[in-house]
């Protein structure tokens, strides 16, 4: 039996290990095929603070030279930063140096197409033919062109969330957010941002020097100092970040995280609520989501899970607002990114016109209870997990898009593989905890005895 | 075949050829493994591909744990010096000196602030071959930070170990031309602080070169006019990173890069007799000028390590190559022009002889070189045949480095260059038709 290799390589990009696959001969022949892939142009490049941030991105930039194109380099800052920069200097594509919420010892690359989205599968597909070749395109001494370091990226971003919504409506009791930036690309523009807005803030973990104060993955389970803080505070919302500042989580005004899912809820409700329109999920979202959009007679639609995928269905719909699960929002009319502080401003202006808190806000909806769970599954294993699941609830509508979604009498649950990391996941979602864990407890045991 | 020289001057090829990236990365990893992490410096000259290969050797350097200084662009001997004051554990010049401009290098250099000898060169160069390379941890991975001022305390150095006062008070008129290459940074700025009128052209960092970076007489004539017109004293010529020196006399006259560390060897001996440390394919002119003080002089294969290690074994006073590159001990034990001009000017300080006269009477022989392209997987073998053809007529021959064949009124020297893919030739005789004799001799009996 092989171990698991700590290399991944898929559409999402290329993401290892610093100090075993990450090396940067890799990085520099990757950052070669995509120079080759874009012709000669402008890539931006960005990254997250990981420490190895700065071996990763000099890698990167020696390929992308070397293949003929120029580099804007904005340092550090929000991987939705440095889309919205793609898209603003009209560039070619973009880099984004950032492992997400993986440990401490990763580091990644995300590719950036012209329009400031992701690579999709094909695009994806066509990069990672010319690495495997190893044809790239190189340049002479004289066509090699230059690195342009551009200061205030984070200001840009900042200003195009302010022109758009504007800052939070005067309210008699300023509102008091606590905001945990995870030691990430965050903290250099969150409490900026909510400041300009006109918030009264608390930061913690915003000194971005690549120590992890938490696990990355803004899940309910890592928010304990963020819980304290709102209630010591008396905030009325508190918000977490991951490394990279494009998921968003959620605490209300009780100290309580509201669940991944429910921060695309809120953002909805507002939205939807000014501008209604066609509604983009994935397949992992919480029923609520439709309930949103029932409420405000707007469409839903869900996809494949992935950033891109919800996106290209977002352009195909012309929807309003969409994201995933995971915490991501996607406001088109800013940044046609998952973006953690639009999301926060959403939310905000939510809070401040609506005079309800966060618990309240979400008691207008019927409630629903989500269990994630993931389990070390070698990749091969898939498709025999697959095809299990599918004959064991052949009777249910099943939708096998992306993994294997089932519809339950009583809720729901989808298995997949991850892209990001060598797991599979199992969600199951009902409207109380007891039917919720039973659900997943029983896939998950199908799932194990198929694996093992 | 394209061109890719991996050898003990490091790693050297065309950019957009065979000069990749992630040869680069390969290379810095396998140094930084090398020497077990620590603190490296690096520098480049200004070829147009500098940035790029700069971007790569840092990402090597610092996934094999490296802590990287950069000093930006600088002369390749500044930073030499630099190993030393900055306590680094060695260092990277990324020039390719005086290969035209598409082409980039990697040149090596350890703790002491000399290039890597032989044996090291090869230990490398294994390191690199097996392609395991020491790998930080994301905890233990390290930084990059920029270095300001390798130039200013190169200066210091420089003016600790001449007579600056004396040159000073001279007043000198002194025609520079730095290539546009990395001494313009440094040389404009020696030469003003020796109080000297500076006529410098082409000392553009951002600009191209405006010749072949090679200081020989074909690539002075700018010199020579400008020396002319501005009626200067004397006219120093430099390659990319200022290892090589050409001397341009008052009266206009470029003379042979051959003949620079000629002219070093008697200002130095006549002050300080001793051994001259030079390589076998250097005139014999060196010999003639040590026999006048009662100097040695000790011949070394070709390549600046060797002279360095020459040097240190023989407490050499003054070393160099036929290629223009001089060593002064007391700035460092290394090439370096800014240390040659300095030897040069203090001698000029000295004398009321103007350079013209200073050359004149330094024995006059003729040096003529010929470089042949060759097709880099058939450069031993042309040499072995040359051999053959050398041991069948019975000479008595040198295999140090190449084959240096003495003959009645002269002699030949065929090796194959550690820079390029090309057979060089020397041949030396009293007067020009001897020497041109001598190299149709060699010509004859080079297969092709």
């Amino acid at each position: 039996m092989r171990a698991i290799p700590t290399l991944k390589i898929s559409i999402s990009g290329v993401r290892g290990v610093i100090g075993e696959s990450l090396t940067p001969g890799l990085l520099t022949r990757f950052a070669q095929a995509f120079g080759t892939y874009i012709s000669s142009g402008t890539v931006v490049i960005g990254r997250d603070p990981r420490t190895s941030g700065e071996m990763v991105k000099q890698a990167v930039i020696a390929g992308i030279l070397s293949s003929g194109s120029r580099v804007l380099d904005i340092g550090m800052c929000p991987v939705p930063n440095i889309q919205l920069v793609v898209r603003q200097r009209r560039a070619h594509g973009g880099i984004a140096i950032t492992a997400s919420h993986n440990p401490a010892d990763w580091n990644a690359l995300k590719f950036i197409g012209p329009g400031g989205l992701f690579l999709n599968s094909g695009q994806a597909g066509e990069m990672l033919d010319i690495y495997h070749q190893g044809e790239y395109t190189k340049v002479s001494g004289a066509e090699i062109r230059t690195v342009e370091e551009v200061a205030g990226a984070t200001d840009l971003h900042i200003r195009a969330i302010l022109d758009a919504l504007g800052p939070l409506p005067k309210t008699s009791k300023r509102l008091r957010v606590v905001l945990d930036a995870c030691n990430g690309a965050g903290s250099l523009v969150g409490p900026q941002l909510l400041e300009s807005l006109g918030a009264e803030i608390i930061s913690i973990n915003v000194t971005p020097d690549g120590s992890f104060p938490r696990p990355a993955e803004p899940l309910a389970e890592n928010l304990g100092d963020l819980c304290v803080a709102v209630k010591e505070h008396g905030a009325d919302i508190g918000f977490a970040q991951d490394m990279d500042a494009d998921r968003l989580a959620v605490v209300s005004e009780q100290g309580v995280p509201i669940g991944e899912d429910y921060t695309l809820v809120l953002a909805a409700i507002y939205v939807l609520g000014r501008e209604p329109g066609p509604v983009v999920a994935n397949l992992s979202t919480t029923s609520a989501l439709a309930d949103v959009a029932k409420k405000f007679d707007c469409p839903i639609f869900l996809t494949k899970i992935g950033e891109v995928n919800v996106t290209e269905e977002m352009q195909k719909q012309n929807a309003v607002i969409g994201g995933e699960g995971n915490g991501g929002v996607i406001y088109p009319r800013i940044n046609f990114a998952r973006d953690s502080l639009v999301g926060m401003a959403l939310i905000l202006h939510l809070l401040a016109r609506q005079s309800q808190s966060v618990t309240e806000l979400l008691n207008d909806f019927p409630h629903y209870y989500m269990v994630k769970e993931k389990l070390i599954c070698p990749s091969d294993k898939l498709t025999v997990v697959s095809k299990m699941l599918r004959e064991a609830y052949a009777g249910y509508p099943t939708d096998t898009r992306d993994g294997t979604k089932v519809t339950l009498p009583n809720g729901w649950f989808l298995v997949r593989g991850s892209n990001t990391e060598p797991v599979i996941r199992v969600v199951g979602e009902a409207k109380t905890e007891g039917e919720a864990r039973e659900i997943v407890a029983r896939v998950r045991g199908k799932v194990e005895a198929c694996v093992h | 075949m394209k061109p890719l020289k991996i050898g003990i001057t490091g790693v050297r090829g065309i950019v957009g050829e065979t000069f990749t990236p992630e040869l680069a990365v390969g290379f810095a990893q396998a140094f930084g493994t090398y020497l077990d992490g620590g603190r490296i410096l690096i520098c480049r000259d200004t070829r147009p591909s500098g940035p790029m290969i700069r971007s790569a050797v840092i990402a090597g350097l610092l996934s094999a744990g490296c802590d990287v200084v950069d000093l930006g662009v600088c002369p390749t001997p500044s930073m030499q010096l630099a190993v030393k004051w900055l306590e680094a554990d060695g260092a990277i010049a990324i020039t390719a000196g005086h290969n035209p401009w598409r082409w980039n290098a990697l040149k090596f250099v350890r703790g002491d602030g000399l290039y890597l000898n032989s044996t090291q060169a090869e230990e490398l160069l294994d390191i690199f071959h097996q392609g395991e390379f020491a790998k930080a941890t994301w905890d233990t991975i390290k930084q990059v930070i920029n270095y300001e001022n390798p130039i200013g305390e190169h200066i210091k150095v420089l003016q600790g170990a001449f007579a600056v006062e004396a040159i000073r008070s001279r007043g000198l008129v002194v025609a520079v031309d730095c290539c546009n290459g990395a001494c313009s940074m440094l040389s404009p700025l020696w030469l003003e602080s020796l109080g000297c009128t500076v006529l410098a052209v082409n000392n553009d960092p951002t600009a191209a070169f405006p010749h072949q970076p090679e200081p020989r007489p074909e690539t002075m004539a700018q010199l020579c006019a400008v020396v002319k017109a501005g009626h200067a004293d004397v006219g120093f010529a430099h390659d990319a990173d200022g290892e090589r020196l050409g001397i341009v006399t008052e009266l206009g006259e470029p003379f042979s890069e051959e003949m620079t560390l000629a002219l070093a060897s008697d200002i130095r001996l006549r002050e300080q007799s001793g051994t001259v440390v030079t390589n076998i394919s250097t005139t014999s002119a060196i010999e003639r000028i040590a026999a006048r003080y009662a100097g040695s002089v000790v011949r070394t294969r070709v390549g600046q390590a060797y002279i360095s290690e020459g040097m240190i074994e023989h407490n050499g006073v003054l070393g160099g190559e036929g290629s223009g590159g001089i060593t002064v001990p007391e700035v460092h034990l290394t090439h370096d022009s800014a240390a040659a001009i300095g030897l040069l000017l203090e001698r000029l300080a000295r004398t009321r002889e103007p350079v013209s006269e200073l050359v004149k009477q330094l024995p006059q022989l003729t040096i003529v070189k010929h470089n042949i392209a060759v097709e880099p997987n058939r450069l031993y073998s042309v040499l072995q045949d040359f051999r053959t053809a050398v041991e069948q007529e019975r000479l008595v021959y040198d295999s140090l480095d190449g084959l240096k064949v003495t003959l009645p009124n002269g002699w030949i020297h065929v090796r194959a260059s550690n820079t390029e893919s090309m057979i060089r030739i020397i041949a030396e005789a009293e007067d020009a038709q001897d020497a041109r004799h001598l190299l149709d001799w060699v010509r004859d009996r080079l297969s092709r």
